[in-house]
């Protein structure tokens, strides 16, 4: 390992010197911008140059801990004696009214969990015994216990919570934070999804690329997939054969002679050409290095429970920190497997599954947490965790063999929880409350519009100036909605 | 004056240029209702709520034009005809201390408006008028008939081949501008292919386009072009932009779909030249003509291009109900450039479309059901029976043995089980943990078919493996398919649908009833004899003489095509809110030559494509730029990146790799793994083999929620709604692409040996051949010395280092061929491929 890490500085000091000595055109290109029109031609240089913020910021980057099927708010951060109490009884009329599900009837009997619930840190936060790590970090974290969406199916509710709509075709919200703030990434997209599952099959999300999608914004602003198996970027690595001088050899032929067309066509957008292909080329250089969690000491590996090599959430965890240090604004750390139906009898049990899920995420979401606080980081990094919906009070998929067994719950969106840290959030709270069911929230109702509008607020933006204009309307992430929630802020 | 003169450009419309003849006279109805619909709702959102009547902050009032003249403390607001010595213009441009409104800065659009309102000497009806401001939107421009404008007299006639150069050439005169030189044969000839075919000419092509010295040897070469069948894939691709066309469901499931007889309609349409009104009606109503077709059925997959919600537990009426939004949408925007989605849930704001119209529209689309017919023709009925029987009988074998597998398989549990060692426990899931405590014979029914669900699925991979088998053979878009013969139409149901309007946009709250019908501000379509009107009548009206828009926004799609930048730089609104056209003139000139012309969409492209103003070179001079940076007048050709589908195609052209097949069902080219197991859908991304993998982009299967990377990165819509206008974005993901994708460093290769093994090539011409390959002219003597210099070099490296040349070699390697001079002409194609110019129209 150390030779290779020595041909990798080698390499990065030559392309600096490339950079900074040889490279005219990156001269060049430097040059025009400056005398060019700033307003007009900027973007089309750097539509991710860094960007000033309507007002301060708090946050710098978001980790956004996207937990897809909807984890069980009720097993995990919302403690309802009165369920448990009521358990295996039909939800009262009253509290249901014209509420509609997706699998279940809505007279089904009420599921009291069988989790055990304890307070934690100096804030006394009650967290179930399924997240022992997130429990120990407790005063670290502000839990909402009121979130609402409006749709109760995964692929809408997903596309609400990271685009503010229900169908597809908007920007998501990392797009719009990169269209409004840039991104201070060079060898990296400013802009990161990241994927792993508690499922044996694929890890995509069920509303896939429409959730990173950059709309109707310019698609620099769409989310760059890091994966997990060949080129932690599409096309990131030299094609077989061909090696670093050879690659470098070809780019410096490729934007002499584009450079050369400039001069005698005078479009500026050969300089944006040029440029991007410069910028291809740092990220060839350095986003494998920035990528390769290999390079981070055995403690904090083991403090995330990283075993490097496999897909897992333990391994984006830790690398959506070094994605933040390096400048990466927005990264969705997208983990599958929170969909406890109980209907299949292999998987979805609110009982193992939940157990398996919870296992694959707790030490790894706490130790983002300790670790960025430890680096100084925590304070402008915003980190959330939580899913797309929460689910109902009522059980779903009774066992046939013991009918006061009910082995999962269906989608609920009236009433869910989750959590953020870091980044400008007031920690050690817990804001909001449901009724004694779980059903509704009663207090400081959190809606999705509202999360977004908070989000961009943290990150210096404001959700009703953040505009752009499409087919003769101004789009914003939070539609005509959102309200700033001042509970939730330091 | 300064600030005034940097804002002349704004909206693509001078603001003060045509009121410098005219007298400022204040009060006619155009300047009152100017004020009205402009000016007025700034000064009431940004200005009022402090400077009113009754508040009168710092002493000012802009509630009337009498109290905006008196002014405040400092002085009058306002110098009638003077912007520049107007305190308000001064407040709210920030040029002094006093900045207003305090909130922020307007938009320079707002500030603008504001500027040419005091220029008309700041007219304001005495008492709010209702009449001048309730009917600006019916003055409209967009939706008055079309008019009929004579081509306007130029001062260089010797210039014009068309009348479009007389309107051109007649702004350019009046803005002091003079077109640009005519382009160079061989550039102009690269443009006509890349426009009209997407392909890049062949250096032979060129060398006979230039050896043509007869008159007409350019229009010539158009009708050449424009008889070709790669034509309809060029302009079918524009097409399918606005169709939507996708080749899964979209949402959560996105599962795949046959729905490739509509593209491949689309492109024999085109070809065809079927006449647009034609083309509209088939794809709207095709299945209502009398006698229906099964090509006329086939194209109302138009409307079907809409996305399923397949997901557990969705409530169908709801995606039923999504889907003909979309239609109404698609249809507003793409027929009529209207946004009149926007009347879904309430009244559109803009425009004159109330939320009872968008319910009547609704109408139209609301009787019908989603059908999937079969389309085996005459011709294929008998392969299709072969592959049906084969298709049949494979899935038969594949089942049996699956069958056979299961019942093996149930009795190697006790065995299994019984060797299992501790630690292979541990690695099981919980569930099956705790089912494994049990002992045999008192597990329940349930727990034991869990067990068996479990240890077929996960344990045995000659089960797996069969079960994939299967999967894979009965997977829709596989070849071979019988399933592939079909496609996806509207059929009118018998009894049809009540519609109602939704409250607040939403289905479940039904509100009053209301029958088909055209949105009142546009020309009437009359009901016959108390039948319902329906999509036929829809259609029709569309394409109806009266209706003003449908051309207009045809017209003006097509011209954006050619000139990057649409004379309404909104295509997709028309309406109050859009932008207004550039030319005016010649957007009402051109509708109407359109249908003069029979609706033909070739005579349109012979028309555009023959004008002077088309034949302009894209050089740009500094001068140029700094008088118009976005080509508003057409004073030189435009120069931009062609789009993805087309970056492919030269790739694979100029390597030779190509295939050309017109049409059939998508095509699955090699792309890097994992990309469609990021989304669900049970999509098995078989990678062609064979001439398949070189399809032009166009037939690259189109997955919605995991799309082909490189043509998404490209810019290609994801075809969730209706595109009418594509981004043109150029980002290093792309660099990326054209660097290091496999197809195009096949295509490097390709390229190297097409170049070394053509004999009729000399060695010393082999730079200049491949050079024409990909930018179709000849390099210059810079080009040439600096390209020699590196294919030097680079045969230096591969004599020096043989073993990396070797790495090089593609399989079917000829012998005859050295590996480092093959390895170094792979380098110099590399370099040709990713030349800017090489992926750009000029």
């Amino acid at each position: 390992m150390g030779t290779k890490l020595q041909t990798a500085s080698l390499l990065k000091n030559r392309t600096r010197r490339y950079f900074l000595q040889e490279c005219w055109s990156g001269l060049g290109t430097l040059a025009l911008t400056g005398l060019m029109n700033e307003n007009l031609f900027a973007s089309s240089i750097n539509p991710m140059a860094s960007k000033k913020p309507h007002y301060p910021a708090k946050a710098k980057s978001v980790i956004f801990l996207g937990m897809s099927g909807g984890p069980s708010q009720l097993e995990l951060f919302d403690y309802k004696p009165k369920l448990i109490e009521m358990h295996g009884r039909p939800i009262p009329k009253s509290v249901v009214g014209e509420q509609r599900y997706a699998f279940i009837k809505p007279e089904a009997p009420l599921r009291g969990t069988e989790r055990v619930f304890r307070r934690h840190g100096q804030s006394r936060l009650e967290i179930s015994e399924c997240l022992p790590h997130i429990s120990s970090i407790a005063d670290e974290i502000c839990l909402i216990r009121s979130m609402e969406t409006n749709v109760f199916n995964h692929a809408p509710a997903q596309l609400f919570l990271y685009t503010g709509s229900e169908r597809p075709g908007r920007p998501s919200m990392g797009g719009w934070i990169t269209y409004g703030l840039g991104a201070e990434a060079e060898g990296l997209p400013g802009y990161v999804v990241l994927h792993s599952t508690s499922r044996a099959w694929n890890p995509g999300i069920q509303a896939g690329a429409s959730c990173w999608s950059s709309g109707f914004l310019p698609t620099t602003h769409q989310g760059v997939v890091l994966r997990n198996i060949g080129d932690p970027i599409l096309y990131l690595s030299n094609p077989q054969g061909v090696n670093s001088s050879m690659q470098q050899d070809a780019i410096v032929a490729i934007n002499q002679m584009n450079q050369h067309r400039y001069n005698v066509m005078g479009d500026p957008e050969i300089q944006t050409r040029v440029a991007s292909f410069e910028t291809a080329y740092r990220m060839q250089m350095e986003a494998p290095e920035i990528c390769d969690i290999t390079r981070e000491p055995q403690n904090i590996l083991d403090m995330y429970g990283c075993k490097p090599g496999e897909m897992s959430f333990a391994n984006n965890c830790l690398l959506a920190r070094r994605l933040v240090e390096n400048g990466v604004r927005f990264i969705n750390v997208f983990h599958k497997g929170w969909d406890h139906h109980g209907q299949s009898p292999t998987n979805e049990l609110i009982t193992s599954n939940l157990d398996q899920a919870c296992l694959d995420v707790d030490q790894a979401s706490a130790a983002l947490v300790k670790d960025l606080k430890q680096r100084g980081m925590l304070d402008d990094t915003l980190v959330i965790w939580g899913g797309e919906f929460g689910r109902t009070p009522m059980g779903q998929a009774q066992d046939p063999d013991d009918p006061s067994i009910f082995r999962g719950r269906d989608h609920h969106p009236n009433a869910y929880s989750i959590w953020m840290a870091g980044g400008g959030i007031k920690a050690g709270q817990t804001v909001g409350q449901t009724d004694e069911l779980g059903f509704h929230v009663i207090e400081d109702k959190v809606h999705v519009h509202d999360l977004q509008a908070t989000i961009l607020h943290l990150l210096g933006l404001d959700h009703k100036k953040l505009t752009f204009r499409f087919q003769g309307r101004d789009f914003r992430l939070t539609d005509v909605e959102g309200v700033v929630v001042e509970k939730l802020l330091a | 004056m300064i600030l005034l003169g940097s804002l002349t450009s704004i909206n693509g419309q001078p603001l003060l240029e045509s009121n410098q003849n005219k007298t400022p006279t204040t009060s006619t109805l155009e300047n009152l209702r100017f004020f009205e619909t402009d000016i007025r709702p700034i000064l009431n959102t940004n200005c009022l709520p402090c400077h009113n009547q009754k508040n009168q902050t710092s002493g000012l009032s802009l509630e009337s034009r009498a109290s905006v003249l008196r002014g405040g403390n400092r002085g009058p607001a306002v110098s009638p005809g003077k912007p520049e010595h107007s305190r308000l213009l001064q407040a709210i441009s920030h040029i002094n201390d006093l900045k207003m409104p305090p909130a922020g800065k307007l938009s320079s659009i707002k500030i603008g408006l504001i500027a040419r309102w005091i220029m008309l000497g700041a007219p304001w009806p005495e008492v709010p008028n209702k009449a001048v401001a309730a009917r600006p939107h019916v003055d409209h421009w967009s939706f008055q008939p079309i008019k009929s404008y004579t081509p306007p007299k130029v001062g260089h006639a010797d210039w014009i081949r068309n009348p479009i150069d007389n309107f051109i050439l007649d702004r350019l005169e009046k803005e002091g501008l003079s077109p640009s030189r005519a382009a160079d044969k061989v550039t102009l000839f690269r443009r006509l292919k890349l426009d009209l075919q997407g392909l890049p000419p062949t250096p032979s092509e060129i060398d006979s386009f230039l050896a043509d010295k007869r008159d007409d040897a350019y229009e010539r070469a158009i009708d050449r072009l424009l008889e070709s069948p790669h034509y309809g894939e060029r302009w079918g691709r524009h097409w399918l932009d606005v169709a939507r066309y996708a080749d899964t469901n979209g949402f959560g499931f996105d599962r795949p779909r046959v729905i490739w007889r509509y593209r491949d309609w689309v492109i024999q349409a085109l070809n065809s030249d079927k006449p647009f009104d034609q083309f509209v009606i088939e794809q709207l109503a095709g299945d209502l003509l009398p006698n229906s077709t099964l090509d006329q059925k086939i194209a109302t997959g138009f409307h079907r291009n809409t996305m399923i919600n397949e997901e557990g537990g969705v409530d169908q009426e709801q995606y039923r109900v999504e889907a003909i939004f979309d239609r109404v949408n698609t249809t507003g925007t793409a027929f009529l450039g209207l946004t009149i989605g926007c009347a879904q849930c309430h009244n559109h704001k803009y425009d004159p479309i109330s939320q009872r119209e968008y319910y009547r529209l609704f109408a139209f689309f609301n009787t019908q059901d989603e059908m999937v017919i079969n389309t085996v023709r005459p011709s294929e009925v008998k392969g299709f029976q072969k592959l049906s029987s084969d298709f049949t009988l494979e899935k038969l074998r594949l089942e049996t043995e699956i069958a056979k597998r299961e019942s093996k398989l149930i009795n190697l549990i006790p065995e299994w089980e019984a060797k299992l060692t501790k630690e292979q426990k541990k690695k099981v899931p919980r569930n099956i943990q705790e089912i494994l405590k049990i002992p045999t014979g008192q597990r329940t029914l349930t727990l034991t078919e869990d067990l068996e669900a479990f240890f077929k699925e996960e344990q045995d991979p000659a089960y797996l493996k069969r079960t994939r088998d299967l999967e894979l053979h009965a997977s829709t878009p596989k070849k071979g398919n019988p399933n592939q013969f079909t496609a996806m139409v509207l059929k009118e149901r018998e009894k049809p649908r009540k519609t109602h309007i939704f409250n607040g946009g939403a289905f479940l709250k039904p509100g009053v009833e209301v029958s088909p019908g055209i949105p009142s501000i546009l020309p009437a379509l009359k009901v016959k004899d108390g039948a319902n009107l329906n999509r036929l009548d829809l259609a029709r009206w569309l394409v109806g003489k009266k209706n003003p828009l449908t051309s207009r926004v045809t017209v003006n799609r097509i011209w954006q095509q050619y000139f990057g930048r649409a004379l309404v730089t909104t295509p997709e609104n028309f309406g109050i809110q859009g932008e207004k056209p550039s030319h005016p003139e010649l957007l009402d000139w051109l509708s109407n030559e359109f249908i003069r012309k029979g609706w033909s969409l070739k005579e349109l492209h012979r028309l555009i494509t023959g004008s002077a103003t088309y034949r302009q070179s894209s050089h740009v001079s500094s001068e140029i730029w700094d008088r118009d940076p976005q080509n508003i007048l057409l004073s030189r050709s435009p120069r931009y990146r062609v789009e993805g589908e087309v970056v492919r195609d030269i790739a694979l052209s100029v390597s030779g790799l190509i295939h050309h097949q017109i049409g059939g069902p998508s095509t699955f080219p090699p792309q890097p793994p994992g990309i469609t197991d990021l989304s669900r859908g049970n999509l098995i991304w078989v990678t062609a083999s064979g001439n398949n993998r070189y399809r032009r982009g166009m037939y690259t299967f189109w997955k919605r929620t995991s799309p082909y990377p490189p043509l998404i990165t490209f810019d290609s819509p994801t075809a969730d709604k209706t595109n009418i206008r594509r981004d043109r974005t150029n980002t290093p993901l792309q660099s990326l692409v054209t660097l290091n994708d496999d197809l195009f460093v096949e295509a490097a290769k390709s390229l190297a040996l097409r170049v070394l093994r053509n004999e009729s090539i000399s060695k010393n011409g082999r730079l200049e051949y491949a050079f024409r390959l990909c930018v179709a002219r000849k390099p210059n003597e810079f080009e040439k010395k600096e390209l020699t210099k590196f294919l030097k070099k680079e045969h230096q490296r591969f004599l020096e280092n043989p073993k990396q040349a070797m790495k090089l070699l593609p399989g079917d390697f000829p012998q005859e061929i050295e590996p480092w001079r093959f390895a170094a002409w792979f380098s110099v194609s590399r370099v040709l491929l990713n030349l800017d110019e090489t992926i750009t129209r000029e």
